[in-house]
């Protein structure tokens, strides 16, 4: 069988790691999510919703409620329950859409 | 309960704004994501699709095996622009919209 | 790149079907959208008892490794982290990896999509802190994190019960189960004794009116027997059931069917697990919500359907090993529901156009024990 990108079921690693949330330094172990380290963390609020901006966090865990968006090393919209957590990964609160026009725009 | 809750989390629609859509003649979720923007964000009512058919189905009195799902469309998942492109000079944005067919040569950089 | 079969989904279904495939020699990919395979078993840490007479009772973690570990030496490959997202003007399917989108060409397609949890509205369900039961699950059992120290969950299935007993046995205090019939909807009476024992108040008549807090939950009022009650809470689980995950479907235009026993919309497929358009099979939760022995064998019979239409089995063998594997499903469905079976004969009566095989014994054996 070949594997691509493949991380071996069932072996959760217990190498710590760490990782940066919103310029703060935290630990997690090498295997996890992304959701789950901020969690692990006791952070539970990922970020806030679009028009009432209200807080957001993990809600189905199976990368369709788009409810644990994060940004991370810079791509906004990360999906926080399916990605997993890296040495010196730079998370922060997924807080607005992307500007995109005013970029367009070259303001 | 409170016709202002939240049914639809990515476009942060409330009970309301749908049964006012209901009112205003909207029969299907089709009908309420053209006049509310229910269903469009992010997820692409994969959450609220059960919801909306619920509160379709108690408002109108219809039984929930009349009431379809709505329109799901491509990209079936949050997708950036750059992944749907190929990454050669030469290829044309093909991809999963299809305006038109793929090319030969997407396979070697697909 | 190109392939024999395709399929769609590296949950048990996809994980089983690959396996039946491949060991008749067909080339075979499978594509998930996660970092690794095995779905929803990656979290289950229950023993699962009705499963097909191949395998032994066990829990599911072990049964991801072992679904996962016989596809070694076949050939089946892996695309983890990889989405379907689309389809192609020419049948080929359009798989991204995030970075780029690759066109696949397969003869053949076996869709094991699975199910979504169903989510359930209360003022204050989007706080951080609600999650699904599955969610929380996962958090505990996969990720190995506490997903919160006093919970409580919305819905009283067998499914809910079992992810509450295991939240109080990884330490988080359940302090009730939120059911708005007069009764559990859960019938495991070793899961219920357990919660009784440990002293989890069971709300029967009961709903959320309120879940509040600054940034996540910390507080929900429910009402109960019409009298409120105010509870700090800081992990609100929804357990209200699984519903078949659609959206490839109508990419690949199958027609769909309702049928509320199977989770509601549904593919409509023929006893072959092929859907309404030729070449498209359905296999496992998507072909209707079930117990895992059902998972298992719906995706057996899809495999042999693709086998013998590849020509790697010839009719008479194929047919009659369907004939065997409806009958072991049968057993293993009508023993958690018998109106469940009895659903999906009814969607392949409808759809009965392509039935190449007379189940008519069976059908009759459901239609009349119903």
């Amino acid at each position: 069988m070949q594997i691509v990108n493949h991380s071996i079921p069932g072996k959760k690693s217990e190498k710590e790691i760490t990782f940066s949330f919103n310029d703060k330094f935290l630990k997690a172990r090498e295997g996890q999510t992304v959701a789950a380290a901020l969690m692990a963390n006791g952070i539970k609020k990922f970020g806030i919703s679009r028009k009432l901006q209200q807080p957001r966090g993990l809600f189905c865990a199976n990368g369709r409620c788009c409810s644990c968006f994060l940004t991370v090393n810079g791509l906004n919209h990360v999906l926080g329950c399916i990605t997993l957590v890296e040495e010196g990964m730079k998370v922060s609160s997924n807080d607005a859409d992307p500007d995109v026009r005013r970029k367009a725009n070259g303001d | 309960m409170d016709a202002s809750t939240i049914v639809c989390k990515c476009e942060e629609i409330n009970i309301a704004e749908i049964e006012l859509a209901i009112k205003s003649g909207a029969n299907t979720f089709d009908d309420i994501k053209r006049l509310t923007r229910c269903g469009m964000g992010p997820c692409q009512a994969k959450i609220c699709t059960n919801l909306v058919r619920q509160i379709i189905s108690e408002s109108l009195e219809v039984p929930l095996s009349e009431i379809r799902p709505p329109r799901l469309r491509m990209p079936l998942k949050p997708t950036r622009i750059s992944a749907l492109v190929g990454n050669e000079v030469s290829s044309s944005v093909i991809s999963v919209f299809s305006e038109s067919a793929p090319q030969e040569d997407d396979e070697n950089h697909g | 790149m190109e392939t024999d079969l395709l399929i769609i989904g590296g949950g048990p279904a996809g994980l089983h079907a690959a396996y039946v495939a491949a060991s008749n020699g067909i080339k075979t990919i499978v594509v998930d959208e996660s970092f690794s395979l095995g779905g929803q078993l990656r979290q289950q840490t229950q023993r699962l008892t009705n499963l097909p007479k191949q395998f032994d009772s066990q829990i599911g973690i072990t049964l991801m490794q072992t679904l996962v570990e016989r596809l070694t030496d076949l050939d089946v490959t892996i695309l983890s982290k990889h989405t379907m997202i689309g389809t192609y003007k020419d049948g080929r399917i359009g798989v991204s990896n995030g970075q780029r989108t690759i066109p696949i060409s397969a003869e053949k397609v076996i869709v094991t999509t699975g199910a979504a949890e169903e989510a359930f509205v209360f003022p204050g369900w989007t706080l951080p802190g609600v999650m699904t039961i599955g969610a929380a699950q996962i958090v505990m059992n996969r990720e190995h994190v506490i997903p919160g120290k006093n919970a409580i969950i919305i819905g009283s299935n067998d499914f809910a019960l079992e992810v509450g007993k295991q939240l109080i046995e990884n330490g988080v205090s359940l302090q009730g189960v939120i059911e708005n019939e007069d009764q559990l909807i859960g019938c495991k009476e070793e899961t219920i004794q357990f919660l009784k024992e440990a002293g989890v108040p069971i709300y029967q008549n009961s709903y959320v009116t309120q879940a509040s807090g600054a940034g996540e939950v910390e507080k929900v009022i429910i009402n109960h027997n019409g009298s409120e009650k105010e509870m700090e809470i800081d992990l609100v689980c929804i357990g209200k059931g699984l519903t078949p995950i659609l959206e490839p479907f109508e990419i690949l235009s199958c027609d769909f069917a309702y049928e509320k026993d199977l989770g509601g919309w549904l593919p409509q497929y023929s006893t072959l697990m092929e859907t309404s358009t030729a070449s498209i099979y359905v296999a496992g939760n998507a072909a209707g919500i079930t117990n895992l022995g059902a998972i298992l064998l719906t995706a057996e019979i899809a495999a042999i359907s693709v086998a013998e239409s590849l020509g790697r089995q010839c009719k008479e063998e194929a047919t009659e090993k369907r004939e065997l594997l409806w009958q072991e499903l049968y057993h293993l469905e009508s023993a958690d529901s018998k109106a469940k079976f009895h659903g999906r004969i009814k969607l392949m009566r409808e759809f009965q156009d392509n039935v190449d095989i007379q189940l008519s014994k069976l059908f009759n054996m459901s239609v009349g024990g119903v």
